[in-house]
């Protein structure tokens, strides 16, 4: 059965706020999820100030400040910086996004950061994705045939292309499936926007010859009907792509199959 | 109902099914189609509450009793009972598993079917009978 409420050993609780640096005239404060699972103490907010003269201008800036001048405990993943690669996704101010994209001058106030939500958390501001790469495993994201391969590429028109424009730019940073109300309660059976977005990318694409396999993997009551069209997905996704939509296109190829068997 | 153990291969493996795959597209599109019909109706549930406002129980069986609006309502009961349930299951999926899940599913189609049953006969028993 679903729990509401987070189990009394995992409520943060008030942690040690960090001296601000000297002379700096220009502050921002940072409020920060830690949890060391070697510590068998609650998970706690710590507070830093980020010296807004010495930093870069985003979010993922002040985190590595704060982590090279500060507090080298302070745990996170990052690569790119630049939103590719998806690694430092988190819930910063209540919505999941890139810190790398993120401004400091996009909200007023304490910027609170907390790891991406309702994910077991394997240290600090990093989650355990291990189910949602499995999910992604799961929709078989590569090209599936059945005709013999071709001499030189599996050729694709240019309209047959543009179907994948808005699909195929996903990064996988996991913020729009940890954004869902739905992928929360049922995190393990439910496939969760990002990899239903993949299935769909393959779903329509033209060189695939799989379709109605792949549609039958898809159906099942859990693994795809669980999306209520909440849209937390859409709102959340920091490359502007719509998973709500791509689940109800794949819906309505399901009906479409059903009707016309 | 025993409550399945899900690992990271289950969950990995694309042939992985964890309810009625047949029935889950049938509950969808039932779902859309029973809301879509019930939307349609809602202009005659109006005109049934509009034209009953304030009337005594001798109009209410006298509208309800003509058979050209009574058995429209009938079949709108039948509708949303159906609609009803499908949406209750939507809920009950999402934060019940295993025994717990099946003893309010069972729950939910007893009511559904009692308030379908009760409302279509006392509609019918106007119209046939007044």
């Amino acid at each position: 059965m679903v729990e509401l409420m987070l189990p009394k050993a995992d409520r943060p609780t008030k942690g040690k706020t960090w001296p601000k640096p000297a002379n700096a005239k220009r502050l921002r404060e940072y409020h920060i999820y830690r949890y060391n699972p070697d510590e068998s103490a609650n998970p706690r907010i710590d507070t830093y100030f980020v010296d807004l003269d010495d930093c870069g201008p985003m979010i993922l800036d002040g985190l590595l400040w704060i982590k090279n001048k500060v507090d080298a405990t302070l745990t996170l993943r990052r690569s790119c910086r630049e939103g590719i690669c998806g690694s430092c996704s988190m819930n910063i101010n209540g919505l999941n996004t890139l810190a790398c994209t993120k401004g400091m001058d996009d909200s007023s106030g304490p910027i609170k950061i907390y790891p991406l939500p309702h994910m077991p958390v394997v240290k600090d501001l990093v989650p355990d994705l291990t189910l949602f790469y499995a999910q992604h495993r799961a929709i078989e994201p590569w090209l599936k045939t059945t005709s013999p391969t071709p001499e030189k590429e599996w050729t694709q028109s240019v309209p047959q292309r543009a179907k994948l424009d808005g699909l195929y730019e996903c990064i996988l940073c996991a913020c729009c499936s940890t954004s869902c109300p739905s992928y929360w309660w049922n995190g393990e059976k439910y496939l969760g926007p990002a990899a239903l977005l993949q299935a769909y990318r393959w779903l329509i694409d033209s060189r695939d010859e799989t379709t109605q396999e792949r549609l039958d993997d898809l159906e099942d009551p859990f693994k795809l009907y669980r999306c209520h069209t909440i849209m937390n997905c859409a709102k959340v996704c920091p490359k502007g792509l719509n998973p709500a939509k791509a689940i109800a296109e794949i819906k309505k190829m399901m009906v479409e199959r059903k009707v016309a068997a | 109902m025993r409550e399945q153990i899900i690992t990271r291969d289950v969950v990995a493996n694309p042939k992985s099914v964890y309810g009625d795959k047949r029935a889950s597209t049938r509950h969808f599109f039932t779902q859309r189609v029973t809301g879509a019909i019930n939307i349609a109706f809602l202009a005659l549930l109006l005109f049934v509450v509009v034209r009953l406002a304030g009337q005594d129980r001798v109009d209410m069986v006298a509208v309800i009793g003509n058979a050209w609006i009574g058995l429209p309502l009938a079949l709108l009961l039948v509708i949303v009972a159906i609609h009803m349930r499908n949406g209750m299951r939507d809920t009950l999926e999402d934060y019940f598993h295993g025994r717990t899940y099946s003893l309010y599913m069972m729950l939910n189609t007893m009511f559904c079917l009692a308030v379908g049953v009760v409302g279509v006969v006392s509609i019918l028993k106007l119209v046939f009978w007044g």
